[in-house]
C-alpha cells in the first residue's frame, strides 16, 4: 500500500475513530479555512483538530440558499450549508467550531452557526488585515483568548512543554510539505498536482502523527520515482480557495496538456513554508509564525508580499502559465485581479489567466475549458 | 478547381465553427476560399455542423463530400463532439487566425456572437498573445439585442442597426445587464421616449460593455470587429467610439472562426508527413 492508499484508508476509518475518541472523552474541534488556528493549541490539550475545506459541489449551495444571500461566496456558502443541512459528517461530530475571523465571508458563517445553529458551540477571533506590533497583540490575543476556551472546554490546561511538543509534531508535517513541494522544482512530475491537493485536503481530517508518517511516506516515494518527460507547459495555479472536492481547473489544465507545478492559494491549502519557533513563550512564537511570518494570503496585505512571493515561485518552479482561479463574490480577490494581471506581466513576461467559479459546473465547464485551453496553447507558441 | 477531386484531398481543408447561435464552414484550398455556409445552430450540433458543412460543399462548386477533405478542424462551443473533425482547436484562436488572414496588419480583435464575446490580442502571425472573454451572461452579446429587439417590437434584428443610426438622441440606459435593461428599456418606453432613441441606447450600451471587457488588454491597430453582431453598424460605430480606434469589418464576419480554423487545419495537414499515414490515429474521426 502506498502513501496515498494509506491516507485514503485512514481517512475512510477516520469517522468511526473520532467517534471512539470521544466516547473516551477527547473533544473534536471543527475549524474554519484560511490557516490562520494554530493546531498546537488544539493538540496540546489532548483534543483533535478538523479543518473545514469541502466544496466543489454545487447542490450545497442550493440548501445554503435557505440560510444565507447569495453574494457569499460559494466556499463560505458550502460551509454554511453543510453545517446547516447536517450533510457533512465532519460538521456533525465538532463539539466545537473556531473561526478565524478573516473577512466578511468568514463572519457570515460564524453568524450562521450563532443564528441558525445555537446547538453547536462556535468561538471566534480575529486576524488583523496588516502586519506590525499592534496586529500582532491584537491576533496573540485572539490565541490567548482561544487557548482559555479550549482549556475550558476540554479541561486539560496548555502547558509550555505540551505547546512545544504539539509544536515540534507540527513543524514535522510543514516541513514534509516544503520538502515534498521542493521537488516539484525539478524537470518531470515526480509529485503531480493530484498527490499533493490530495494529501493538503487528507490533511485537515486525518490523525496528525498518521498524516506525518503518511508525508514521510510519500517523500520516500517521490524520490525514487522517475521524472516524466517535462515538455509540457508549467502552469503555477493561484488563488482564493482550492476545496476538496473542486477539481475542475486542475482536470481540464492537465486535459488540456498543460502541467500544475505550484498551487498556491489562501483557502484549501496548509500554508506550510514556516515552521513555528521554540523559544521561551510558545504562544509569542505562534502568532509570530501564523501571523507575521507567513505569506498572507491577501495580495496587498500587507504591501505586495504575496505578489512578491508569486514571483519567486513563478521563478523557483519555473512556470510558463500562471492561472489565477477566484470564487464568485469573493470581492477582495476580485478586486485584486485587475491589479495582478498588469504587475506579474511587468515583474515575470506571463499573461495570467483568470478563471471564476460559483461551482455551477454545467455552465462553467465548457467556457473554462475554452480559456484554459487557449491559454496552454498560447503557452506553448 | 471545378473537376471531380480524389478521395482525401491533398488540397482540401475545411473549418467548421459551431456556435451558440450559428454553424458556419468554410472550406479552402491552397489559394483561398472556395465556399462557406452559415446556418442557425437549431437543437441538435451534428446535426447543424453536418448540414452546414455540406452547404458549404454544395457551394464550393466541388464534387466531393466530407470524407474527402484533408483535414478538417472544428472549433465553437461544440468542437469537441463533431466526428468529422481531425481536431478541435478554440475559437479564440481560430478567430485570430482568420482575422490576420483577412486582415494581415490585424493586431487586435473584437468578437460578438450569439452568446459570448471576446477581445483578443494577436501578434503578427495571427497567433493569441492574451484574450478575455464574457460567456457568463448575455449582456455584451448578440443575444442582449435580439432581447432587446422583441421588446421593442423590431421583428428583423437586421433592422435594429439602421433604426439606432437614425437616432438623434439616444437613451441612456445605464444597465447592461440584459434583465435589468428590459426593465429599464420598459419604462422608458413607458416614459414616451423615442424607439429609434431606445434602440440607441441598447446598442451604446451593449458596445460600452464590450469596450469595458476590450480595454483590459492592449488595443493596437488594425482592431478587426468579427462575429454576427459585426454586420451592425450601430455597434461598431459605438464600439470605435468607446475604444477610440476604428474597427474593421469582414465582408462575412461571421465566417471569420471558421475561416482561422481551415486556415489552421492547412498548416496542421501541411505539418504532417502524409494524412493518410496517421489518419488511424485520428482522435476525432
Amino acid at each position: 500500500m502506498d502513501a496515498l492508499q494509506r491516507l485514503g484508508a485512514h481517512l475512510e476509518t477516520r469517522l468511526g475513530s473520532l467517534e471512539e475518541a470521544k466516547r473516551q472523552g477527547r473533544k473534536v474541534i471543527g475549524y474554519t479555512a484560511g490557516g490562520y488556528l494554530p493546531e498546537e493549541l488544539v493538540l496540546a490539550c489532548d483534543a483533535i483538530p478538523i479543518g473545514y475545506v469541502r466544496a466543489g459541489d454545487n447542490n450545497i449551495l442550493r440548501d445554503a440558499g435557505s440560510y444565507i444571500c447569495r453574494w457569499i461566496d460559494p466556499f463560505w456558502r458550502s460551509q454554511i450549508g453543510y453545517l446547516t443541512s447536517k450533510k457533512d459528517p465532519y460538521y456533525n461530530i465538532a463539539d466545537l467550531i473556531v473561526v478565524p475571523i478573516t473577512d466578511n465571508h468568514a463572519r457570515a458563517f460564524s453568524n450562521t452557526i450563532v443564528f441558525y445553529t445555537p446547538e453547536v458551540e462556535s468561538f471566534v477571533f480575529g486576524v488583523p488585515h496588516v502586519k506590525d506590533e499592534l496586529a500582532l497583540g491584537y491576533y496573540l490575543d485572539g490565541l490567548k483568548r482561544l487557548k482559555n476556551k479550549l482549556e475550558r472546554f476540554t479541561g486539560i490546561r496548555i502547558g509550555k512543554q505540551g505547546l512545544k511538543k504539539a509544536i515540534e509534531l507540527c513543524n514535522r508535517e510543514r516541513e514534509l510539505f516544503s520538502q515534498i513541494s521542493m521537488l516539484r522544482k525539478a524537470n518531470g512530475n515526480v509529485v503531480p498536482s493530484r498527490d499533493f491537493i490530495a494529501l493538503h485536503h487528507g490533511s485537515f481530517l486525518a490523525d496528525k502523527e498518521v498524516m506525518v508518517d503518511v508525508l514521510e511516506s510519500y517523500l520516500k516515494e517521490a524520490k525514487k520515482r522517475e521524472p516524466s518527460a517535462d515538455n509540457v507547459p508549467r502552469v503555477l495555479l493561484t488563488g482564493s480557495t482550492l476545496g476538496d472536492g473542486d477539481t475542475k481547473v486542475l482536470d481540464l489544465i492537465e486535459d488540456c496538456g498543460g502541467m500544475v507545478v505550484m498551487e498556491e492559494f489562501a483557502e484549501g491549502l496548509r500554508p506550510y513554508w514556516t515552521s513555528v519557533g521554540l523559544e521561551d513563550d510558545p504562544m509569542a512564537a505562534l502568532a509570530k509564525a501564523y501571523l507575521m511570518e507567513r505569506v498572507c494570503p491577501g495580495w496587498f496585505r500587507p504591501g505586495t508580499e504575496r505578489l512578491d512571493f508569486l514571483v519567486e515561485l513563478v521563478g523557483d518552479y519555473r512556470a510558463s502559465g500562471l492561472i489565477w482561479y477566484q470564487l464568485m463574490y469573493r470581492e477582495s480577490y476580485k478586486v485584486e485581479s485587475y491589479f495582478f494581471p498588469q504587475i506579474l506581466k511587468q515583474k515575470t513576461g506571463l499573461n495570467m489567466l483568470v478563471l471564476e467559479s460559483e461551482y455551477d459546473t454545467a455552465a462553467e465547464l465548457g467556457t473554462m475549458r475554452t480559456r484554459i485551453e487557449t491559454y496552454i496553447e498560447t503557452i506553448r507558441t | 478547381m471545378n473537376s471531380k477531386s480524389t478521395k482525401n484531398d491533398p488540397k482540401l481543408f475545411a473549418g467548421v465553427d459551431v456556435g451558440a447561435a450559428t454553424a458556419k464552414a468554410v472550406i479552402i484550398g491552397d489559394n483561398g476560399i472556395l465556399g462557406y455556409a452559415v446556418r442557425s445552430t437549431g437543437h441538435d450540433v451534428k446535426i447543424a455542423a453536418d448540414a452546414v458543412m455540406q452547404e458549404a460543399l454544395e457551394k464550393s462548386g466541388l464534387d466531393v463530400d466530407v470524407s474527402d477533405l484533408a483535414y478538417i478542424v472544428s472549433t465553437g462551443y461544440a468542437r469537441r463532439t463533431l466526428q468529422f473533425a481531425h481536431k478541435p482547436i478554440t475559437e479564440i484562436i481560430c478567430h485570430a487566425k482568420g482575422a490576420n488572414f483577412l486582415f494581415p496588419d490585424c493586431h487586435f480583435i473584437i468578437d460578438m456572437g450569439g452568446q459570448d464575446s471576446k477581445a483578443i490580442e494577436v501578434d503578427d502571425e495571427g497567433n493569441v498573445v492574451n484574450f478575455v472573454m464574457n460567456d457568463k451572461c448575455a449582456a455584451g452579446t448578440g443575444r442582449f439585442l435580439e432581447v432587446m429587439a422583441h421588446v421593442l417590437d423590431v421583428e428583423d434584428i437586421a433592422d435594429m442597426g439602421p433604426l439606432a443610426l437614425s437616432s438623434r438622441h439616444p437613451c441612456s440606459i445605464s444597465s447592461t445587464c440584459t434583465v435589468f435593461a428590459e426593465t429599464e428599456v420598459v419604462v422608458l418606453r413607458g416614459a414616451g421616449k423615442d424607439r429609434a432613441d431606445l434602440i440607441a441606447g441598447v446598442h451604446r450600451a451593449v458596445s460600452s460593455r464590450v469596450a469595458v471587457m476590450a480595454k483590459a488588454l492592449t488595443i493596437r491597430p488594425e482592431a478587426v470587429f468579427t462575429g454576427g453582431v459585426a454586420k451592425n453598424a450601430a455597434v461598431k460605430k459605438f464600439l470605435e467610439e468607446a475604444i477610440g480606434m476604428e474597427l474593421h469589418v469582414p465582408e462575412e464576419p461571421q465566417i471569420v472562426g471558421a475561416l482561422g480554423a481551415a486556415l489552421l487545419a492547412r498548416e496542421e495537414a501541411t505539418r504532417l508527413p502524409a494524412v493518410e499515414t496517421i489518419e488511424s490515429e485520428l482522435p476525432h474521426r
